[in-house]
């Protein structure tokens, strides 16, 4: 299937946009989320929506009322109370009874989702369409969404978006200097609650698309992701942006498409974990690929400048060795080649032979053994680098055995480099 | 016939002590057990070990680590799943849970020291991703979703003698590993540099205490599910800090709060269906019963301390 089709086949349009909406909502305030270093909270609010969205499936099953729109409004703002709910709760745990951050988020998490699994569980046996309606919101159902949907979730990614941006400048200014931002006159307390007021209402957004079990992943991994590509909190916010974006739509693509590659129709892929995957999947190659901070890059830098390193190193020491006389080094490369320590290769190049190579370890080895021997004397081991440079030439085997001896036959020396045997 | 049909709750406490002298004496033998009663017995052997590994958990600081792992254990449990083809194999769980607490913790550490991820964004990502993962495979390859909401919120009522084993082997290891090395872990939770000076490792004893969490996540979550877990391991240990301030006394109260909790939601459990015809979640209620058995613990601490002001005021 074309790209194209997710946006205008009637069955996958809906799904389509409504997870990118979600995907963009929630990498928004992921990004705040990740500035505050409060990754984790979202993960504790999206579990404490359960009880309410059993609550209201509870309170409309006694009602016997079968409007959609009034459930789903049912189910929005019953999450949206318990999200604050857990929020006031967390708030209590950390503040008045000093309990640390990670169990007070730990014990709300359990607590309310304990409370959501027994109202469900209410439910079960007297009305098991309610329940399997509830159940929905656990993994989420994307693939089941309405046109309604889209239109209900587009008009809350959009009070998000539009609320960030009129707050842009002032929550930019409270993230990275609070002095400056209190000199102003910003009221941080106003700022920080409709922050979180954001965060619960992008966690219920997401909860019918990817479920509430998942949707912090969606908080995390965009902004993680995006932070390796930014420097600027603007670029910060549009990549993650796009990645959110992006996941959603990969996610539908994926579910729809990997089981026609495999050829294997009756294969159905859920949507919220592909979407939570793709998340993962972008996130990851931001985080190795990264042009500035990306692990393989950074590793790559480090190889080619070792090698430089060498290069240079090997530069200097043909330099030192070509000495005074004009012919000194290809004399000395004669020689060394007469007494079979290297030898030239089909392409011209020098290389070391079995015995070169056995003489030249064992120089390094004594110059390490007796940077080792001065450091067991009480040397400084940055000291040590200009005796062993003369040492090494000096020293005999019957020296080399009792230093070995004494020393106990050190594996390293005092720059944890490798002694050679 | 389950002897503990429509009984209420004070008659379900009388019978549960009675039958339970009986078996002491050997009159009545393990295999006549009811299923309340093993119910009973794997809760209390769990919320034993999940209190005694919680403890340290919550005074180290990785609670959120514990909800990692209780989240990745999907993968494992899957996995096992596959390999093994059933879920009652004492040796397949350990394996999936071995693997999937090792495999998280790696990989969080892999996040923030190689990547240079911050550390609460790298424990988010891992699970979320490895939980999605697993959410994926039990679909794809189980064809079973029931088996991950089964997972996810538990089935108590599913509960057969082999759990029963399992969650006593559970509770024998945690405790015999917790008093071999309770100097050590403790001496690592509130001092690790300390620890590294006496060469105790507190990394290695970091590493036991996630995996002693993980293989008690993967007893638990046929009985109350990988979530509610986490309230049996966090809720009772932060209900004991507010009455005490010694670590072994907190261990202990720690232990008895979580298997009194879990004997009390068994038992009401019953008696609302006895009384109402309903049948609630026991690991709902077990979780419920335990934010009760919190507030209560704080209405008593808060208690205490208004006392101790009104002496001194008193006195002076």
């Amino acid at each position: 299937m074309s790209l194209w089709s997710f946006f205008t086949d009637p069955v996958l349009r809906a799904p389509t946009i409504a997870c990118m909406l979600m995907g963009l909502s929630s990498s928004l305030i992921g990004v705040l989320v990740f500035l505050q270093r409060r990754s984790l909270l979202g993960e504790a609010l999206a579990h404490a929506a359960y009880p309410g969205v059993a609550l209201s499936g509870l309170c409309l099953a006694f009602l016997a009322s079968q409007s959609e729109s009034l459930f789903s409004l049912a189910v929005l703002g019953g999450a949206l109370v318990t999200v604050f709910l857990a929020l006031a709760l967390i708030h209590f745990l950390e503040k008045k009874l000093s309990i640390k951050a990670d169990s007070a988020l730990c014990f709300t998490l359990s607590l309310f989702f304990g409370l959501g699994v027994l109202l469900a569980s209410r439910l079960q046996m007297s009305h098991p369409l309610w329940y399997k309606q509830i159940q929905l919101f656990l993994y989420g159902q994307a693939a089941t969404m309405t046109d309604a949907h889209v239109f209900f979730y587009g008009i809350l990614t959009l009070l998000i978006v539009a609320l960030l941006l009129l707050f842009f400048r002032p929550i930019s200014l409270i993230h990275f200097d609070q002095g400056l931002a209190q000199l102003s006159g910003l009221n941080a307390k106003w700022l920080n609650g409709l922050l979180l007021f954001l965060l619960g209402l992008s966690l219920v957004v997401g909860m019918r698309s990817v479920g509430l079990v998942l949707i912090s992943s969606l908080l995390v991994a965009p902004a993680s992701g995006a932070r390796q590509l930014s420097a600027h909190l603007s670029t910060f916010f549009w990549v993650a942006g796009f990645f959110g974006m992006t996941s959603g739509f990969l996610g539908n693509y994926l579910a729809v498409e990997i089981p026609l590659w495999l050829h294997l129709p009756r294969l159905s892929l859920p949507t919220g974990p592909m979407i939570a995957l793709s998340a993962t999947f972008l996130c990851l190659a931001a985080l190795l690929l990264a042009p500035q901070r990306g692990y393989l890059i950074r590793e790559l830098r480090l190889l080619a400048f070792k090698v430089r390193c060498r290069q240079e190193n090997l530069m200097k020491q043909f330099y030192k060795a070509a000495g005074p006389l004009p012919l000194s080094l290809s004399w000395n490369l004669w020689r060394m080649r007469r007494k079979k320590w290297i030898f030239r290769t089909e392409e011209g190049s020098f290389e070391l032979t079995k015995e070169g190579e056995k003489i030249a370890a064992k120089i390094v080895r004594l110059h390490r053994l007796w940077e080792v021997y001065l450091v067991h004397m009480g040397q400084g081991s940055e000291k040590v680098h200009r005796s062993a440079e003369e040492m090494e030439h000096i020293l005999t085997p019957e020296v080399e055995k009792e230093l070995g001896e004494l020393l106990k036959h050190p594996r390293r020396d005092p720059h944890q480099q490798i002694i050679p045997r | 016939m389950n002897p503990y049909w429509k009984k209420t709750f004070f008659s379900f406490c009388a019978l549960f002590f009675q039958r339970l002298w009986l078996l002491m004496s050997g009159e009545l033998s393990f295999a006549e057990l009811a299923p309340d009663e093993i119910q009973v017995f794997v809760l209390v052997f769990l919320s034993i070990s999940s209190a005694l590994v919680g403890s340290f958990l919550v005074l180290r600081k990785m609670a959120m680590l514990a909800n990692s792992l209780s989240h990745t254990i999907l993968v494992g449990i899957a996995l096992s799943y596959l390999i093994f083809g059933s879920l009652l194999d004492t040796k397949a769980l350990l394996v999936a849970s071995l693997v999937s607490g090792l495999l998280t913790v790696l990989l969080t550490h892999f996040f923030t020291h190689a990547l240079r991820l911050q550390a609460e964004a790298s424990v988010g990502l891992v699970f979320t991703s490895l939980f999605a993962l697993g959410v994926l495979l039990v679909t794809l390859f189980t064809r079973n979703v029931h088996l991950g909401v089964e997972a996810v919120m538990g089935n108590v009522d599913g509960l057969e003698f082999g759990d029963l084993k399992l969650a006593f082997g559970l509770f024998l290891l945690s405790s015999v590993s917790l008093a071999l090395f309770f100097k050590e872990f403790t001496v690592s939770a509130f001092d690790p540099e300390l620890a590294s000076l006496l060469g105790l490792f507190p990394g290695v004893c970091n590493l036991l205490l996630l995996l002693l969490a993980s293989v008690t996540a993967v007893g638990a979550f046929r009985a109350v599910g990988v979530l509610l877990f986490l309230a049996l391991l966090v809720g009772p240990v932060l209900a004991a800090r507010l009455l005490t301030h010694k670590l072994k006394t907190l261990v202990v109260i720690a232990a008895l709060l979580g298997s009194l909790c879990s004997f009390v939601a068994v038992a009401l459990s019953r008696h609302i269906l006895s009384a109402y015809g309903t049948a609630l979640s026991t690991s709902g209620l077990i979780t419920v019963v335990i934010g009760i058995c919190f507030a209560f613990c704080l209405l008593a601490s808060r208690f205490k301390l208004a006392r101790a002001e009104g002496l001194l005021i008193k006195k002076i």
